[in-house]
C-alpha cells in the first residue's frame, strides 16, 4: 500500500519540476523574486537554481514512477529533506520572503510550504520501504488503490497550489480561454477614467463632492455622467458631463461638455465659458 | 426608468449638450479652480482624526436614508444619505441596495446633530493584491495572502486594464499566474468578490 | 518631519485596507508598522525599510531605483496631479509591489505619473479621489 505514494509524489514532482524547467525566463524570474534565494544570490543565479531544481524534481519524479524502490525512494526523501532545510534557512534569514516553490504562491513561508516539503520526504520514505511496486498493488486491488490515490491526491492538492494551478492551466489549454468581451466597447468606468484625467475634471473637480451618481447614453453617441456638488460653496447642483461614448484613454482628447443645474430649482446655472485656444 | 426619470434625463442631457465645451488644454472661465481649491481642499493634518470619513459595517437602516454603522474599532456613526449622495456597490446603486451586514466607507460632512451627511458611500468595496490562480467562464480563482478568493465576473460590470491601458470589457488577456490588483465588492454571504475591474501589469 | 511642500517623488497611488476591518481586509492586520488603520490618513511606502524594499522592488522599474527611504511615522503631503486635491498622511505600512506594474502611467493634462509608488488607506485616498477609481496620479511632498 505504501508503494502507492510513488504515484502521488511522482506525479507531483513531475508537474512542479516541468513547471520550473520549461517556464519562460520572465515567469521564472517572477517566481524567484521575493525568495530568500534571490536575496542571497541575486536574481540571475536564483533563476538558474530554480531551473536546476525543476530538472531534479522532474528526473526524480519520473524515476519514482518508473523505478520505485529503495534508491529512488531514498533520493526523493532526501530531496524533501533538502526542501525542508531550505525553508527553515529561508524562514530564519528572511522571514518575509516567499518560498519560490510554486509559481502560484507568493505568500510568506508558512505551514503550507513546510507541509509540501514534508509530504515529499514522507512519500519518498514510504516508497523506499514499500514491499511491492505501485502497479502490483494497483493490479491486485484496483478499487482500493484508486480510492487511496484519490485521497492522497486530495491531500497534496490541499497543500500544494501548484498542483491545482497546472490542472486549471491544462484545462485552459484544452478548452481555450473562457473569457471574452467586446474590445471595442467602452465601459462606463472607462468613460469615468477618461473624464477624471481631463481638463474638464481638473477645472470642475473643486465643485464636485459626490462619486458618480448616474449615467446614461443617448442614441447619438453621447454618454452622460452626473455628479453632485456645491456651486459657490453653498448651492447644491448637479454637475453633468457629456462625452462621446466611444472615447477612451489613449485616443485623442475628447470634447467634454458640462452643465451645472441647481438641485432645488432645476435652474441651469451660468455655464462656465471656455477661454479661446491660442 | 419612469417617464419622470426619462424627462429629467432628457432635460439634463439638453443642458449638458448646450453647456460649455472643454477639450485639450483649454481652461474654463467662470469657475476659479484655484480659489475653489483653497476653500475646499485644504491639506488635512494627519494628527487630527477625520470626522468626515466613516468605516465600518452597517447594523441598521432607518427611514430609508440613515445608515447606522459600527466601526471596526468600536466607534458608532450615523450616515445620512441624501439625493446628492452617490452610493457604490459594484456599480452606482440606490440606498435600497444596502443591507445590514454590509461593509462601508463613507466620505461626508459632520452635521451639528452628530450624523455624517454623506457625499459618497462605497459599500463592500475592496482593492486587493492577488495572483490569478484560475480562470473560469464566470469566475477567477485569486490567491490572496495565504488563501484563495473567488472573483465573480459580471458581463455588465467587470472590466480589465492591461499594463495601465484603457479599461476594456475584453477579459481574454487575463493570464494564469499574473499578479493583479482587483477592485470589487465583497459579498458577505459567501466571501466572494464581485469584480468591477481587474488591473494586471506587464 | 512635518507635512510640508518640499518635493519628494511622483507616481501612481492605489489604495488598500489595513487594521481591524471587515471582509477580506480582516486578514490585513496593522501593516509593517503595526498601527495602520483604514479609517486614518495612513499610507504604505515601497521603501519603508530594507526588508520592505526587497519585496516591493521599485529598482526593477526604470527610474525608481533611487526612491528614498521613509520609515514608519514619516509624514507626506500627497497631491492629486489633476485636481490638486491634497491630503497629509503618515507612513504605517510597506507597499505597493511596484515591480509588478513597471511602466504603468496615469496621465492628466499631458503630465504622466509612472509606476505605483504609494498605497493609501481608504480615508486618505477618498480625500483626493474616488475609491472606485482604484488608482490615481500624485505628487508627493514632505
Amino acid at each position: 500500500m505504501a508503494g502507492l505514494a510513488a504515484l502521488v509524489v511522482g506525479v507531483l514532482l513531475v508537474v512542479t519540476g516541468a513547471g520550473k524547467l520549461f517556464s519562460g525566463a520572465a515567469k521564472l524570474r517572477g517566481q524567484a523574486v521575493d525568495t530568500a534565494l534571490e536575496r542571497r544570490l541575486r536574481i540571475g543565479r536564483a533563476v538558474a537554481v530554480l531551473r536546476l531544481t525543476g530538472g531534479a524534481e522532474l528526473v526524480l519524479g519520473g524515476a519514482l514512477l518508473a523505478l520505485p524502490g529503495a534508491v529512488t525512494g531514498g533520493a526523493v526523501a532526501l530531496l524533501g529533506l533538502v526542501f525542508t532545510g531550505y525553508l527553515a534557512w529561508a524562514r530564519a534569514t528572511a522571514p518575509e520572503s516567499s518560498c519560490g516553490c510554486t509559481a502560484a504562491d507568493h505568500a510568506p513561508i508558512g505551514v503550507r510550504a513546510f507541509s509540501r516539503a514534508g509530504l515529499v520526504a514522507a512519500g519518498g520514505t514510504a516508497v523506499a520501504f514499500a514491499p511491492v511496486a505501485w502497479w502490483s498493488y494497483a493490479g491486485d486491488r484496483p478499487v482500493l488503490a484508486g480510492v487511496l490515490v484519490a485521497v492522497g491526491a486530495a491531500v497534496v492538492v490541499s497543500v500544494h497550489a501548484d498542483v491545482a494551478v497546472p490542472l486549471r492551466r491544462l484545462r485552459l489549454r484544452l478548452l481555450g480561454h473562457p473569457l471574452g468581451g467586446d474590445p471595442a466597447a467602452v465601459p462606463v468606468e472607462g468613460s469615468v477614467e477618461l473624464l477624471e484625467r481631463s481638463v474638464a475634471w481638473e477645472t470642475l473637480n473643486p465643485l464636485v463632492r459626490s462619486g458618480l451618481l448616474e449615467h446614461w447614453d443617448d442614441g447619438d453617441g453621447w454618454r452622460f455622467l452626473r455628479y453632485t456638488g456645491l456651486y459657490a460653496a453653498s448651492r447644491p447642483v448637479s454637475v453633468v458631463f457629456a462625452l462621446s461614448s466611444r472615447a477612451r484613454l489613449g485616443g485623442p482628447p475628447p470634447a467634454i461638455r458640462v452643465a451645472l443645474i441647481a438641485l432645488d430649482t432645476g435652474e441651469v446655472l451660468p455655464a462656465p465659458t471656455p477661454e479661446p485656444v491660442g | 426608468m419612469t417617464s419622470t426619470d426619462f424627462d429629467r434625463r432628457r432635460f439634463l442631457s439638453t443642458a449638458a449638450l448646450g453647456g460649455a465645451t472643454i477639450v485639450g488644454a483649454t481652461a474654463l472661465g467662470g469657475v476659479d479652480p484655484d480659489a475653489a481649491f483653497a476653500a475646499q481642499h485644504q491639506p488635512l493634518d494627519p494628527a487630527v482624526p477625520s470626522s468626515s470619513f466613516v468605516e465600518g459595517r452597517v447594523t441598521a437602516i432607518e427611514d430609508g436614508s440613515l445608515l447606522k454603522v459600527a466601526g471596526s474599532y468600536g466607534e458608532r456613526n450615523s450616515v445620512r444619505i441624501t439625493n446628492a449622495t452617490s452610493v457604490w456597490k459594484l456599480y452606482t446603486v440606490d440606498i435600497d441596495a444596502v443591507e445590514p451586514g454590509d461593509g462601508l466607507y463613507a466620505r461626508g460632512v459632520a452635521m451639528p446633530d452628530g450624523t455624517i451627511a454623506a457625499d459618497a458611500v462605497w459599500v463592500n468595496i475592496v482593492n486587493l493584491e492577488v495572483v490569478i490562480r484560475g480562470i473560469g467562464k464566470n469566475r477567477l480563482a485569486m490567491g490572496h495572502h495565504a488563501g484563495e478568493l473567488v472573483g465573480r465576473i459580471h458581463d455588465d460590470h467587470t472590466s480589465a486594464s492591461y499594463a495601465g491601458g484603457a479599461l476594456t470589457k475584453d477579459l481574454s488577456r487575463i493570464r494564469m499566474g499574473q499578479y493583479a490588483r482587483v477592485l470589487g465588492a465583497w459579498r458577505p454571504s459567501d466571501g466572494a468578490i464581485d469584480l468591477a475591474r481587474v488591473s494586471v501589469g506587464h | 518631519m512635518a507635512c510640508s511642500n518640499t518635493y519628494l517623488w511622483a507616481g501612481e497611488t492605489t489604495w488598500f485596507c489595513c487594521g481591524a476591518a471587515w471582509g477580506p481586509c480582516a486578514s490585513a492586520g496593522g501593516g509593517a508598522c503595526g498601527n495602520c488603520r483604514s479609517g486614518s490618513y495612513h499610507g504604505a511606502w515601497p521603501n519603508a525599510s530594507a526588508a520592505c524594499y526587497s519585496i516591493t522592488r521599485p529598482d526593477l522599474c526604470s527610474g525608481e531605483g533611487g526612491i528614498p527611504r521613509r520609515g514608519c511615522g514619516s509624514v507626506m503631503k500627497v497631491v492629486q496631479q489633476c485636481s490638486r486635491a491634497a491630503v497629509c498622511i503618515t507612513i504605517t505600512d510597506c507597499g505597493p509591489r511596484t515591480h509588478s506594474f513597471c511602466g504603468e502611467a496615469t496621465c492628466c493634462s499631458g503630465q504622466c505619473r509612472t509606476n505605483r509608488i504609494l498605497d493609501l488607506t481608504p480615508a486618505a485616498f477618498s480625500a483626493i479621489a474616488s475609491l472606485n477609481s482604484g488608482k490615481t496620479g500624485v505628487q508627493i511632498y514632505e
